[in-house]
């Protein structure tokens, strides 16, 4: 299935190891650059899970923890440390045994079925995997149709079909599949994906107002130009970052959102927009602002993964699920009797 | 894409909208890329184009604004109605629930932009003509009733796609040429070049001879 990529004669072939083909203008040399560093690590890192899986502990919270959670999760034991690191294990235990099973052969609204079908072809057309007839199409199908049977206010949201497919890509598993993406949406994220999003629609003002804080001339100069930052940002939560970012930066970033919840996606992103600030604050004009946000995910300071993690979580301390709670709880409030939509 | 600043006389804001799958990216891809993109990836919120096209001798930079189809991303994209001096209203030829959104989608745009925003109704997919599921006389007599400009198209061949945002384009260029549109109007979704800085009133700037086209 896989060709090797003879153009370059490099040792990574055209296909990533979870299935994505690497677009026509990759650059494989600086990707060999950057893997023959991080491959180090990598070994490293599988070392030492090694050792802390074996000590069958019950992979406690605490600082030890964090601190492997945040240098990353060895692929080998991604599926099963998210399901512990989530609560989805526990969540798993306390329900019906075969949940998933049930839902499957549940009815769902017509509407809803027919949005997920819509949006299968479009889910990762990129990916091996996802080739119609590769079984993953079929796979994901059932993943959003018992999630929708589940949560009857969630049903079908667009973004979760992206999230539901790297799921599956990375656990290669339907069932831990459903049960990781119920918990992201059940009780990871607030009420993002409901049939009105408002707490999507909250923690983008949440994003904006922590980026008026820290980079104060670049949240005027984003209002200068009259840009919403749901045009800037709203891709990224709804699809926390999936389908924005590169793969492995993302399951870097899924690591630390299944044990710290919420505050990495705004460290993620203030991260960003930081390191790309002077470049932001020489565009002169709404659309070359844009050009130069929508390029930034695709920057090498993002594929170099590792180092990108260490400064999301090195530079953003401040941000705790406290400050995110205070922050939503005072949106909330001033925007009672104001229209939501209006956001922001 | 990359046009020296100001190269252009006016900046026109643009949406498309209608139900999720009918092909709106598909539509803006074939416009600004001129390739048709199968299993286009579909818009989370909302995506971003833009081109420079000619009417009546104008440059003109369009600055497109496509938006996800899906009903509740609604509470988000209606704020990007606001100053849009055109919109494209898209629905799939080939599927009926789709057709029958569109008052749904008018009434959004009627509430949301102002008098002057020309709206265009597109059929896409007309390329798929054995799965036709509107005919064409009842579309046109839907935009007719409705005063709205309208053609099949097809996002897969480029039929009709260029037309579509041009005559938009037209239709608003003769609106400030006859007035109807307010140039200095906040949200007439038309800005006026390259007299930086600030707006001007077209006697200012307009061209002298007056556009047949």
């Amino acid at each position: 299935m896989r060709v090797i990529n003879t153009r370059f004669n490099l040792k990574y072939d055209n296909v990533d190891e979870y299935g994505f083909m690497r677009p026509e203008n990759f650059d494989y040399e600086r990707y060999e650059k950057f893997m023959s560093s991080y491959l180090v690590i990598l070994v490293n890192r599988s070392k030492k899970w090694d050792k802390l899986m074996k000590k069958g502990k019950r992979l406690q919270r605490g600082l030890v923890l964090k601190r492997y959670v945040k240098k990353g999760i060895p692929s080998s034991y991604r599926a099963q440390v998210w399901m512990k690191i989530s609560g989805a294990n526990e969540l798993q235990i306390h329900q019906e045994s075969d949940l998933y099973n049930t839902r499957l052969n549940s009815v769902l609204d017509s509407d809803v079925v027919q949005a997920i079908r819509t949006d299968l072809p479009r889910t990762f057309p990129d990916n091996i995997y996802f080739i119609p007839l590769e079984g993953s199409q079929e796979q994901l199908y059932r993943i959003l149709f018992a999630y929708a049977a589940d949560n009857k206010n969630v049903g079908y949201c667009q973004g979760l079909n992206y999230i539901a497919g790297l799921l599956l890509l990375v656990t290669k598993d339907e069932e831990i599949s459903f049960w990781l993406l119920k918990v992201l949406v059940d009780n990871i994220l607030p009420d993002y994906y409901s049939r009105k999003m408002t707490g999507l629609m909250i923690d983008i003002e949440v994003f904006a107002r922590l980026t008026k804080s820290k980079m104060p001339d670049l949240y005027r100069h984003v209002k200068s130009l009259n840009i919403p930052w749901s045009l800037l940002i709203m891709k990224w939560f709804v699809c926390l970052y999936a389908e924005v970012f590169p793969t492995e930066t993302v399951l870097r970033i899924w690591d630390c959102l299944f044990y710290e919840h919420s505050p990495i996606l705004f460290k993620v992103g203030i991260t960003l927009i930081n390191y790309f600030r002077k470049t932001l604050l020489g565009c002169d004009n709404f659309t070359s602002f844009i050009e130069v946000f929508k390029k930034m995910p695709l920057d090498i300071f993002v594929l170099d993964c590792h180092y990108f993690m260490k400064r999301v979580n090195s530079e953003n301390k401040s941000i705790t699920n406290a400050l995110l709670q205070k922050l939503r709880k005072e949106i909330k409030s001033e925007k009672k009797n104001y229209e939501l939509n209006q956001l922001p | 894409m990359s046009a020296p600043p100001y190269s252009y006389s006016y900046i026109f804001k643009y949406i498309i909208i209608g139900d999720m799958g009918v092909g709106k990216s598909c539509l803006l891809h074939q416009f600004t890329e001129k390739k048709f993109m199968s299993d286009c990836p579909h818009t989370i919120g909302v995506e971003f184009g833009t081109r420079i096209i000619e009417v009546c001798g104008q440059q003109i930079k369009l600055q497109i604004w496509d938006t996800a189809g899906q009903e509740r991303f609604r509470a988000v994209t209606r704020s990007y109605y606001r100053g849009a001096a055109g919109a494209l209203m898209v629905y799939d030829t080939t599927r009926r629930s789709t057709y029958n959104h569109l008052s749904s989608w008018l009434t959004d745009t009627r509430n949301l932009t102002n008098s002057s925003t020309v709206i265009f109704l597109i059929g896409n997919k007309s390329d798929l003509k054995d799965q036709r599921d509107v005919a064409y006389e009842e579309a046109k007599q839907f935009a007719d009733e409705n005063g709205l400009m309208f053609v099949e198209a097809s996002a897969k061949t480029g039929d009709n796609v260029e037309e579509a945002f041009v005559e938009t384009a037209k239709k608003i260029f003769q609106r400030i040429q006859d007035g109807r549109l307010d140039l200095n109007a906040t949200e007439s979704g038309v800005q006026h070049k390259p007299s930086q800085p600030g707006r001007t009133t077209l006697t200012d700037q307009s061209p002298k001879n007056t556009c047949t086209c």
